[in-house]
């Protein structure tokens, strides 16, 4: 009995020995958006972690979830996140509040491959880096090509009026139309943005002073909205993708990232006479490296390193779309995913959501209003004047 | 001599006292670290324009009954609270009836009590949110079996219809869940309850030609009476408390008709990192919930006595 306790006790000290000895790598935690955006990410960490002796832990995340730890997280003296997958709309509450660290300062600079556009959202107005596009997620207009060969010659709409008489010409012959994303806050009023912008109206005015929600420009769109989803139907976004992709719908606004067969530009005006606006709307994902970050060094060379040329090429054939002219662009590129190259054109000619610190406060708030005027619960007016009072509320 | 005795007394009287909260001592300190300490950080939050990422900057500042008065003002919360109020009773009814009925049937079965006991409970271990992924991939429009099965039974313009998406159907769809997955709690109280009522009190009624129906009301609802009223609080605060299941299937959606009390303070306090706005509703429900489960505990606790 006492040469087994003896054995145990030499095997315990020898383990706890070579634990202290032992040469631990590094490790670098990532918190990120899960899906696609996550997975190509992760297909590139093993080979930094093999050249930087390293280890890369990650956590992946729902949108709001992601937010929501990132601000948690940001309050603690040290932070359990170096490198943070970011929306790009979460810039000026995370910037003002000290949650990302300043790349600039660390020596970090943009090259001139990166399409100048989508790095707009990461730097502030005096021109310091604080998110790098990594996803260059724009929405984009999904289709199935089926159901536009038989009931538009093939032609996709190049106008929202001609998205609604080809849906309404679909729902008289029992086929949903035009699919609105499902879920108040973030989904509906993103999927509401290129209706509104098509029609001359935004959420804010320019210099993001006023709330211009309860504008005629705004009660056209959400009327033209609401006749879009009686010509069509209402789903979330994985019942939406699988909806287009099988043809019991045809055509839905989403995102590269989501996995639909075909797709094009959204259309950019109302009718053939109206105005063209830039239409698509930038939803890019973004790196940046949390202020409290212990690791800045290792951070900042893991961020070169997701933003080199050609770990980002790489990253296409898992079904990443990066924001580099040379990668999406490139012959490799278009030849197994031609569809990037109207994601490029997207890209280059979007709009940016408003910059502002409330902004999710914003979606969150006019959301639910959006919502009843499309279920019937809510007239119009009614929607447009209580969520503009509501969203004036937020106001600085 | 006398007065040394009854000094002594004293003192062994004294110490006999102290040793039982001495014992105690330990066990209040945590409840009191645990729970009385977050409530009163909860109250004083409420007063306040806490924001976890704008205080770090701005401080926090006290703003009186601001977040009160915000919160009544909304027509968001007010549905939320009644949204709340109607989702509580139905399901607290519905899981009481349906759970004991289950309880009487299973409790009156010759043989397999045991395995009909077991399959039975099985949606009640489940975790809420398997339960609500489930639910939503069976009743998914694309991918669900249920509407899938719909589709091809002749009902084609469901092929995109999601229940949880409409109006009309959201709030039901939900309440059916819940109900499924809650009403064998139920079912268990009562089944235990069941099986201290003693056999001779039917046998008597029996004798006296009691029919099915007054042995139920004059025998088993007077013995189980405590378990059924303990079901009813433990329902009516765990279904006050609503969130995964709205959460997961309807975010609240759609137009507000499935937002419970703690789906907008999650979506207005947590997620917008108001804490101070949170705090406020958080307490409103707290008073809400104690409101409804007063004259429970006053009648577990006379029906104790």
């Amino acid at each position: 009995m006492k040469k087994i306790a003896v054995v145990l006790s030499l095997l315990l000290a020898l383990c706890l020995f070579s634990t202290v000895l032992a040469d631990d790598p590094e490790t670098l935690t990532l918190i990120l958006r899960a899906g696609t955006y996550a997975d190509v990410l992760k297909e590139a960490i093993p080979a930094f972690e093999e050249a930087n002796n390293c280890k890369i832990e990650f956590s992946e995340e729902t949108f709001d979830d992601l937010h929501t730890k990132i601000a948690l997280d940001a309050v603690n003296a040290e932070g359990a996140y170096d490198v943070l997958m970011l929306d790009g709309t979460w810039m000026t509450e995370f910037t003002e509040n000290g949650v990302l660290a300043n790349l600039s300062e660390l020596g970090y600079s943009f090259d001139e491959d990166i399409i100048p556009a989508t790095t707009a959202a990461g730097v502030d107005a005096d021109g310091n880096i604080y998110m790098l596009p990594y996803y260059g997620n724009v929405t984009i207009f999904m289709y199935n090509k089926d159901l536009v060969d038989k009931y538009n010659d093939g032609v996709v709409p190049a106008t929202w009026n001609g998205v609604l008489e080809l849906s309404q010409k679909m729902k008289a012959d029992g086929v949903d139309g035009y699919i609105l994303r499902q879920g108040a806050g973030d989904p509906n009023v993103t999927d509401f943005l290129p209706v509104l912008k098509a029609f001359g109206g935004w959420v804010l005015n320019e210099d993001f002073t006023e709330v211009t929600l309860n504008t005629p420009e705004a009660k056209a769109a959400l009327e033209f909205y609401i006749d879009l989803y009686k010509a069509g139907n209402l789903l979330d976004k994985d019942n939406m993708v699988a909806a287009v992709n099988n043809g019991s719908a045809a055509m839905a606004v989403g995102w590269p990232g989501w996995g639909a067969a075909n797709y094009t530009v959204i259309p950019t005006k109302v009718s053939e006479d109206s105005e063209e606006q830039y239409t698509s709307i930038y939803g890019c994902w973004f790196l940046g490296m949390a202020e409290n970050s212990a690791k800045k060094d290792l951070a900042l060379k893991f961020l070169e390193y997701a933003m080199d040329p050609e770990v980002q090429l790489a990253t296409v054939a898992d079904g990443g779309v990066p924001c580099r002219e040379s990668s999406l662009l490139a012959e490799s590129t278009l030849e197994i995913k031609p569809n990037l190259a109207v994601v490029y054109g997207a890209l280059s000619t979007g709009t940016y959501r408003p910059a502002v610190g409330f902004y999710t406060d914003l979606v969150n708030t006019f959301g639910p209003y959006l919502d009843s005027a499309v279920m019937g619960t809510m007239s119009v007016d009614d929607a447009l004047a209580q969520g503009q009072a509501a969203c004036e509320a937020l106001l600085p | 001599m006398n007065a040394s005795i009854a000094k002594n007394k004293n003192q062994g009287f004294d110490q006999d006292k102290a040793f039982p909260h001495i014992l105690m001592a330990p066990t209040i300190l945590v409840m009191l670290a645990l729970t009385v300490y977050p409530l009163l950080f909860t109250v004083y939050y409420s007063f306040t324009d806490y924001n976890l990422l704008k205080s770090r900057k701005n401080g926090v500042n006290v703003i009186g009954f601001q977040n009160y008065v915000k919160l009544f003002q909304n027509p968001i919360f007010r549905t939320a609270i009644l949204n709340t109020v109607k989702f509580t009773i139905c399901a607290v009814l519905l899981e009481t009836i349906i759970g004991l009925l289950i309880a009487l049937f299973v409790n009156s079965l010759p043989r397999g009590q045991k395995v009909m006991r077991t399959l039975l409970l099985l949606p009640y271990l489940l975790p809420t949110v398997t339960v609500a992924l489930a639910w939503r991939m069976l009743l998914s429009s694309n991918y669900g079996p249920v509407m899938q099965w719909l589709v091809n039974m002749g009902f084609k313009n469901l092929s995109n219809y999601n229940v949880f998406f409409h109006v009309e159907t959201a709030f039901w769809a939900v309440l059916a869940i819940d109900v499924w997955q809650s009403s064998p709690f139920v079912f268990l109280l009562c089944y235990a309850s069941l099986q201290g009522v003693p056999t001779q009190q039917y046998e008597a009624a029996e004798l006296d030609g009691a029919n099915i129906f007054q042995k139920f009301w004059y025998v088993t609802v007077p013995n189980i009476k405590s378990g059924i009223f303990l079901c009813l609080l433990l329902r009516t605060i765990d279904s006050f408390r609503l969130f995964d299941k709205v959460n997961i299937l309807t975010g609240g959606g759609p137009a507000n008709s499935t937002t419970t009390i703690t789906q907008y303070l999650y979506t207005f306090g947590i997620k917008n990192l108001n804490f101070g706005f949170g705090s406020a509703g958080a307490l409103i429900m707290t008073v809400i919930v104690m409101i409804l489960a007063i004259p429970y505990i006053r009648n577990a606790i006379s029906s104790q006595k």
